[in-house]
């Protein structure tokens, strides 16, 4: 692992008179599949709304590969090489599966070219080429979860912020979820996941950090996490075996 | 992502281009002059689907830019039209008329288009009254008391058959327009911002530039439609050209013929014009009753509009897998 492709340095973000996100630092290393747990309304969404732009920091900052964002608007950070599955799978309903990677192809970089290889690559990466003619209002949550992975992987991202991306799903396509996640990471994708499963997640990540109220409880590896006392107590409740399939 | 231009559909408008050029041979003054009205009615909704269809952003305004395009273009052919007359007379203030609509457009549209949902359409109802009243009460604007433009219709041809040919080469070129937009990046990021914006945000889109683009261009169109409208008008006063019908059938066209299609704008107004000036002519006293109660109809009955729904007769049954 390298240096970090994003960092953090006390960020901060209140509404109003509550505290969302209280001084969180963070480092993500480049060519790492990074994790971020909390229970839930430990501020993990609000922390992404900040990192990609959909909510302006109270204070701190946040660097990506090296250059603050300060107010960059939104698609910049997508043509920087930021890109974002969304918690809610948000397709565009009325456009084929192939049409909505396109989408991410064709304006991911501003110097975009040969989209349909692209989009056909993103497709492949993502496991869902079979269903690329298919209209996305047809598509089950586990597809349509693939679908979010496959048309940000088409905007050739080298960060991806993965927000929950196994919800909902069944074991199997969790399965199949936690393999998707590890070939987007083989193209030399930085991971960034939020995720309830702690299966997925300490099968997956190579670090975890753990927020708690907006606030940053722990980081570490898999194995030093569910061993963390704070950890446990706040979060797992219990020790990883009596935890799993409880959470969330 | 684009297909080649079919050899049928090349066809198909060539010989429509030639039925529409014929037409007049075989119509009198009155069906030449529903045909005009329905060419300058399916042109506008054409320019409004633009931004209403393709973009998801609802104008309930229009009119303002038909209106803009009007005035602008009598005002500077009064100034220095210097008296010539002719189809070329008409070219700088069409010209001034499409421009000062499309330059409308872009003044208002940061902040207006920061608006979403039935937010943007009231500020654009609003923004058009404010322009109607703005050329009735300022003096110098004179929509109180009416402008002229110079006929321009050639030496022995009927005004009636010059318009119609006029607005029916506003409709293949608004028509051509919105057909290429389907095929570019543009098409591609207002069907993105339809969508989902915040989404399309995060793809990559430049959703503020595009919106505005779309905002800008349906505007110039609409005014350029409005020029030549005042000039088939003659002298005209605020009220003659910034009607509210005419930003209401801008979007009720695109309802019934299917809203965010390419033929859809096209199709509803060729059907609705047809009902309420040809069929139900002959029933004035109920025939807005009847308009009205169609509307409603074909909105409950096919909310995607007619295009779609003889779309999607063969597969009445979606073949839908899983719960979403």
């Amino acid at each position: 692992m390298s240096e970090a492709i994003l960092s953090g340095r006390g960020v901060t973000k209140r509404f109003q008179g509550v505290t969302a996100i209280e001084d969180v630092d963070f480092d993500i290393p480049e060519g790492a599949i990074f994790g971020l747990i909390g229970p839930n309304g430990a501020g993990k969404s609000t922390l992404f709304n900040l990192i990609t732009g959909y909510l302006p920091l109270t204070s701190g900052e946040i660097r990506f590969r090296g250059e603050p964002l300060g107010a960059m608007p939104i698609f910049r950070r997508n043509q920087a090489g930021m890109a974002r599955a969304f918690q809610i799978a948000k397709p565009f309903r009325a456009l084929s599966v192939r049409q909505n990677v396109a989408v991410g192809a064709m304006f991911g970089r501003p110097d975009a070219h040969d989209v349909e290889a692209t989009a056909a690559e993103a497709m492949r990466i993502a496991g869902i080429e079979a269903l690329a003619d298919r209209r996305a209002d047809a598509l089950t949550v586990g597809e349509l979860r693939k679908l979010e992975i496959a048309r940000a992987v088409a905007t050739r991202p080298v960060l991806l912020l993965a927000d929950e991306p196994c919800a909902g799903l069944n074991p199997s396509e969790t399965a199949e979820m936690v393999r998707c996640l590890r070939s987007v990471r083989e193209t030399g994708v930085t991971v960034w996941l939020v995720e309830h499963d702690m299966k997925a997640v300490t099968s997956i990540c190579d670090r975890i950090l753990v927020i708690d109220a907006g606030r940053k409880l722990a980081e570490g590896s898999p194995a030093e996490i569910v061993a963390d006392p704070a950890v446990i107590e706040a979060y797992l409740g219990a020790p990883l075996d009596a935890a799993e399939g409880g959470a969330g | 992502m684009t297909r080649p231009a079919r050899p049928l559909a090349v066809f198909a408008a060539l010989v429509a281009a030639v039925a529409v050029a014929l037409a007049p041979e075989a119509l009198g003054p009155f069906h030449i002059r529903v045909l005009q009205f329905f060419f300058f009615s399916a042109a506008l909704a054409t320019a409004w689907n633009l931004l209403g269809g393709y973009a998801g952003y609802w104008s309930f305004g229009h009119m303002a830019f038909i209106g803009i395009g009007a005035f602008a273009a009598a005002h500077y052919a009064m100034a220095f039209g210097g008296g010539g007359a002719g189809p070329a007379s008409m070219i700088a203030p069409v010209a001034v008329g499409a421009l000062s609509a499309g330059g409308v457009a872009l003044v208002i549209a940061y902040p207006l288009l920061r608006l979403r949902g039935i937010y943007f359409a009231i500020a654009m109802l609003g923004v058009s009254q404010i322009a109607a009243e703005l050329t009735n009460n300022v003096g110098v604007l004179k929509g109180g008391i009416g402008v002229f433009l110079p006929s321009p219709t050639p030496a022995g041809m009927p005004p009636e058959r010059f318009f119609y040919y006029l607005f029916a080469v506003l409709l293949g070129l608004c028509l051509l327009i919105a057909w290429a937009i389907r095929r570019t990046r543009f098409g591609y990021a207002l069907l993105a911002i339809r969508e989902d914006e915040d989404t399309a945000m995060m793809l990559g889109v430049a959703t503020e530039r595009w919106k505005i683009a779309a905002f800008v261009l349906s505007a110039t169109l609409t005014g350029t439609a409005g020029a030549i409208y005042g000039y088939s008008l003659g002298y005209f006063t605020t009220y003659s050209v910034f009607r509210l019908d005419f930003s209401l059938n801008m979007i009720v066209f695109c309802l019934i013929g299917g809203i965010g299609t390419l033929w859809g704008p096209t199709i509803g107004a060729a059907l609705l014009l047809f009902l309420t000036q040809v069929l139900l002519s002959r029933f004035l006293d109920v025939h807005l009753m009847i308009t009205g109660a169609l509307v409603v109809a074909t909105v409950l009955l096919m909310p995607g509009g007619i295009l779609r729904a003889v779309g999607e007769l063969p597969r009445l049954r979606p073949k839908r897998e899983g719960g979403t």
